[in-house]
């Protein structure tokens, strides 16, 4: 699904320049969770971004589903995005000013689908993280887990066919982040690929494979029982 | 979309109740401005928009060429009308009118004066009025006909069922009411006229009329379908001469669309803008608010952009792409200046009477006319526009990695200073407007106050009706007698109005190639000292008329182009009519133009040509006892008529209505424009407090004051003002000094009124910006640190 083939990510400001990537090579199976580990700095967040096509590598070869996606511009990026990719990040990102099914329902307006099959499909995933229930209020009305469970819900709603996660546990308690994972574990067995970037090694133990990087490339691969 | 769009949006807007009061009230303000504004530029632009066929209709326009300048005005000769007519191919109907007749109307005990005008009956066919009663095709069917309009028709009769009645016309002859038509509406020519009779009546008395060399109706015109002006107009070049060698006049006709908004003419005799000019200014200045407005709304969208980040970094991230963010930031600013505009049509509502008032019209703002409602919504999708494009490129460039990132946004630079810049606009706007009202009640202040070389105070005119003119002296000896006036006089016209003029005079040592236009007055005696004019050189005239009809006196300004020593004693004449001596020279005085110096003059003494009484009350008398004395000795003598009369000073305040309506239109957009701007800026400081309070918080706590932060705090906004400053003052000069232009008696524009337009606007500005400064100065550290 995801073949990464000798990567480059410069940041440059005027005095410092900071290789992020360093000719990283990477290939995920679909159906594969992978967890990224590595300490702060190790361009672990970079290698997500540009995964998830919202930043382009400088150099490098980047083959999603087959099509090379290097050199695409912003609109394509976000057509291929909306599509197939979902995003769960550490601090929940829910927009303040919608309610639960407003967030959810948001990929679904981007993505062009009718009022009627948006209500179905909501709901649906909202039943599915067991978040039904407080569908009409507002983010900050609900826990750290149940937000998370919400953007959860908002990153599967679109099916799409890969989850990208941010550290998703790195805001919650354990009976919380555990409930999480539960459900990225559920969904891989549904058939979705999934990429995390994580700290913990307990989160990580629920992955197939964890790639370990240092400074822009990878060190280790170990692949779990 | 549009749902979600709305949704957030509105909770947005209900979010930061404040920041949504301070936008919504500026743009509101704006709004209601520039619909006021644009009520009134309606009103002006559909000026006679009334009479249907107004793209035919003409007026006679006559230039008349002295020394060089050229003089262009409405009186025609006589003979025009119907010989042009009969000369010029294109022309379908012509008609002569007087200027104006105030006539006693009297039906039983009831006695009206009224405005009407002598008109031909050609008259009906170039201005289509809307008959009720009577015959349109043949409004004149005999000759002491009269059409009133239905206000007139109700005020005598109780209703407008009244052809075939009569009124009698100063108490001397009955007119027969052949038609009624309905009321004119405001905006259209003729609109204070109150009825119409047939031509031949003044004709018959003012038999000079009919020949070419003297100027003393209006001329309309109407012309024939796809008829060009331009064909006419060379048909009349020399028209007038090759009927009367000696005239000095050329005819052109002069469209019914320019009589409004132009009809003002330089020295060249070339058109220039009239009233068109207050027309662009006033809506240049109504956009210049609405700009003010938006950018209210523009540096407060963008301050609070980092509150704003992290949904444009989600919306990116589920895939929005950067045009659907712009259209949804546009839509959202549409949708707040929406709520304006509704706020502003209430406003507007509420304050329309006062601006009536201002302007002095009877405008309305009707909802369902097609016009209006297209131009709220234009206003407001314009408005919506201009305000929400700089925060929608703005705010939807941001990268989602950085924002969701939570890292620094590199807004610092670039944002800050276009916020800055609109600031500066803002203040601009606000110091030039302040600068042009205190310039403009200047230039009026210093007009007003001009030493006129009379006396206008105490001093009342009015018309000669009946037998006043007759019973003059014995109308004046008591007046004296009974201690009410100190004088009173006769004169062709009044003190402030010297109309007829001629070019016809001569003199010894006169260059014969150039011709002096020269006004002309008749008088009584004793018209120089009632008016409280000062001689220079030589006499007045004596108290005996008969005694003095061969001699004159003349202005100073005519004395000095005369260019003899001994100007007492030498002869002027005047074409055939007679040689005159002058006895005197008057010390120049004002008039005709309050702002010019005055034209060359000529005072003979013969009341028989006076139009008008004059009388001056003693200068300690009660002016109520000495109107109702004055009133019951007039009546006494000249029974049957109403008297009515006019106070000089009263007439003179008229002169400075225009300047004064800018004035107060100045004045009212220099205060909207400072609120407005003052709104911007309370947000913006309340912002930036908000913004440095960590940064406040630690220099606290390492022992900064309170007033070192609240000086901290409004230095940036202080230097903003200082730079509009600098911007505006050399706009502010360049514009005052060329609108003093146009008024050769006009005041010098001194430097302290940019000092204070400046100091006002920094003061405005620091108590706005001090509230913000102080209230997070004063705020406790500890809590402020513990918040990240």
């Amino acid at each position: 699904m995801i073949k990464i083939t000798n990567l480059e990510k410069i940041y440059r400001t005027e005095e410092v320049e900071t290789v992020a990537l360093n000719k990283l090579s990477i290939e995920v199976k679909g159906g594969e969770f992978v967890a990224v580990m590595g300490p702060s700095g190790c361009g672990k967040s970079t290698l997500l971004n540009i995964l998830g096509l919202l930043d382009d590598p400088d150099a490098g070869s980047f083959v999603f589903n087959g099509i090379e996606v290097a050199k695409f511009n912003e609109r394509k990026r976000a057509d291929l995005r909306k599509h197939n990719i979902g995003f769960v990040f550490q601090s929940f990102n829910l927009i303040d000013e919608l309610t639960v099914f407003e967030n959810v329902e948001l990929p679904l307006i981007y993505t062009g689908v009718k009022s009627a099959d948006r209500k179905k499909r909501v709901e649906e995933v909202l039943d599915k993280v067991q978040i039904m229930h407080r569908r009409n209020h507002y983010p900050q009305q609900l826990s750290g887990g149940q937000q998370q469970r919400v953007a959860v819900a908002r990153a599967v709603v679109n099916s799409p066919k890969l989850i990208l996660a941010d550290e998703p546990t790195g805001n919650l308690d354990s009976s919380n982040g555990n409930e999480v994972m539960q459900m990225l574990t559920d969904l891989n067995e549904q058939g979705t690929t999934i990429v995390m970037v994580t700290h913990s090694e307990h989160d990580a133990r629920y992955s197939h494979r964890i790639i370990r990087m240092l400074d822009g490339q990878t060190v280790l691969e170990n692949i779990m029982v | 979309m549009f749902k979600n769009y709305f949704k957030i949006a509105v909770r947005n807007l209900w979010k930061t109740k404040g920041y949504s009061f301070l936008n919504i009230a500026g743009l509101a303000i704006g709004i209601a401005c520039a619909g006021l504004i644009f009520l009134w530029v309606e009103d002006e632009v559909t000026y006679d928009q009334y009479y249907s066929n107004n793209k035919n209709i003409y007026k006679v326009k006559n230039s008349q060429t002295y020394d060089g300048t050229t003089f262009v005005f409405d009186a025609t000769p006589g003979p025009l009308a119907q010989s042009m007519k009969a000369d010029i191919p294109g022309i379908k109907t012509t008609a002569r009118t007087t200027w104006g007749n105030r006539v006693l109307f009297s039906l039983d005990d009831k006695t009206i004066y009224e405005q009407g005008l002598y008109v031909d009956s050609g008259f009906f066919s170039i201005f289509h009025f809307r008959f009720l009663k009577g015959n349109a095709a043949n409004p004149f069917p005999q000759l002491h006909s009269l059409v009133v309009t239905s206000d007139m028709a109700e005020k005598f009769f109780g209703t407008t069922d009244i052809v075939g009645k009569t009124l009698k016309v100063n108490n001397e002859q009955d007119y027969v009411i052949t038609a009624v038509i309905k009321d004119l509406p405001e905006n259209a020519s003729f609109n204070k006229v109150h009825w119409f009779s047939p031509f031949r009546i003044y004709g018959e008395n003012n038999q000079w009329l009919q020949e070419w060399g003297n100027n003393g109706i209006i001329t309309y015109v109407q012309t024939e379908d796809n008829t060009n002006s331009n064909s006419i107009n060379k048909k009349l070049v020399g028209y007038v001469k090759s009927r009367n060698k000696e005239a000095n006049s050329e005819m052109s006709i002069y469209p019914n669309s320019r009589w409004r908004l132009y009809d003002s003419f330089d020295k060249n005799g070339a058109e220039k803008e009239g009233r068109i000019r207050y027309v662009k200014l006033f809506s240049l200045i109504a956009w210049i608010i609405l700009i003010i407005a938006c950018i209210n709304f523009m540096n407060l969208a963008t301050a609070r952009s980092e509150q704003r980040a992290r949904e444009v970094g989600v919306r990116k991230v589920l895939g929005a792409v950067k045009s659907k963010l712009i259209f949804q930031f546009l839509a959202e600013s549409l949708i707040m200046t929406f709520i304006s505009a509704l706020v502003a049509v209430v406003i507007m509502y509420f304050t329309l009477p006062a601006f009536n008032n201002l302007v002095e019209k009877h405008l309305s703002l009707n909802l369902l006319a097609p016009l209006h409602i297209i131009s709220l919504l234009v206003i407001v999708l314009i408005s919506g526009l201009l305000a929400g494009s700089y925060p929608a490129f703005y705010l939807s460039s941001f990268n989602p990695v950085m924002v969701l990132k939570k890292l620094k946004l590199k807004n610092g630079a670039g944002a800050g200073f276009i916020r800055k810049s609109l600031v500066v606009i803002q203040f601009s706007v606000s110091v030039i407007l302040i600068i042009c009202t205190v310039i403009i009640y200047q230039q009026i202040r210093h007009t007003k106050d001009r030493d006129l070389g009379f006396n206008k105070n105490n001093l009342v005119f009015m018309s000669l009706q009946g037998k006043l003119k007759d019973n003059f002296t014995p109308i004046k000896n008591e007046l004296l007698q009974s201690g009410i006036a100190e004088n009173a006089s006769l004169s062709s016209s009044d003190e402030l109005q010297y109309g007829s003029n001629s070019g016809d005079f001569s003199w010894d040592g006169k260059d014969p190639g150039k011709q002096l236009l020269v006004s002309m007055v008749f008088v009584s005696p004793e018209h120089l000292s009632t008016a409280g004019m000062k001689l220079k050189e030589g006499r007045d005239f004596y108290p005996n008329a008969a005694a003095d009809s061969n001699n004159v006196i003349i202005n100073e300004t005519l004395a000095k182009a005369m260019k003899t020593k001994n100007v007492i004693g030498s002869i002027i004449s005047w074409g055939d009519e007679g040689k005159y001596t002058v006895v005197g020279v008057v010390k120049d005085f004002i008039y005709n133009n309050v702002y010019t110096d005055p034209a060359p003059l000529i005072f003979f003494c013969n009341p028989g040509y006076a139009n008008y009484l004059s009388i001056r009350f003693r200068p300690d008398s009660d002016i109520r006892t000495a109107l109702s004395g004055m009133e019951s000795i007039i009546k006494k003598y000249n029974p049957g008529y109403p008297v009515e009369y006019n106070f000089v000073d009263d007439v003179f305040d008229m002169y400075f209505k225009g300047e004064t309506l800018v004035g107060k239109l100045a004045a009212v957009f220099a205060v909207l424009a400072i609120i407005i701007s003052c709104l911007g800026l309370f947000g913006l400081s309340a912002f930036t407090a908000e913004n440095r309070i960590k940064e406040i918080g630690i220099r606290k706590v390492l022992g900064a004051s309170t007033g070192g932060l609240a000086t901290l705090l409004s230095k940036d906004f202080i230097r903003m003002v200082f730079i509009s400053c600098i911007i505006a003052f050399p706009i502010a000069w360049w514009v005052m000094h060329s609108w003093l232009q146009d008024f050769e008696y006009r005041v010098a524009i001194s430097w302290w009124i940019f000092f204070g337009a400046g100091l006002l606007a920094l003061l405005i500005a620091l108590v706005t910006v001090s509230f913000q400064a102080v209230k997070a100065a004063i705020a406790n550290p500890v809590k402020s640190l513990r918040m990240e």
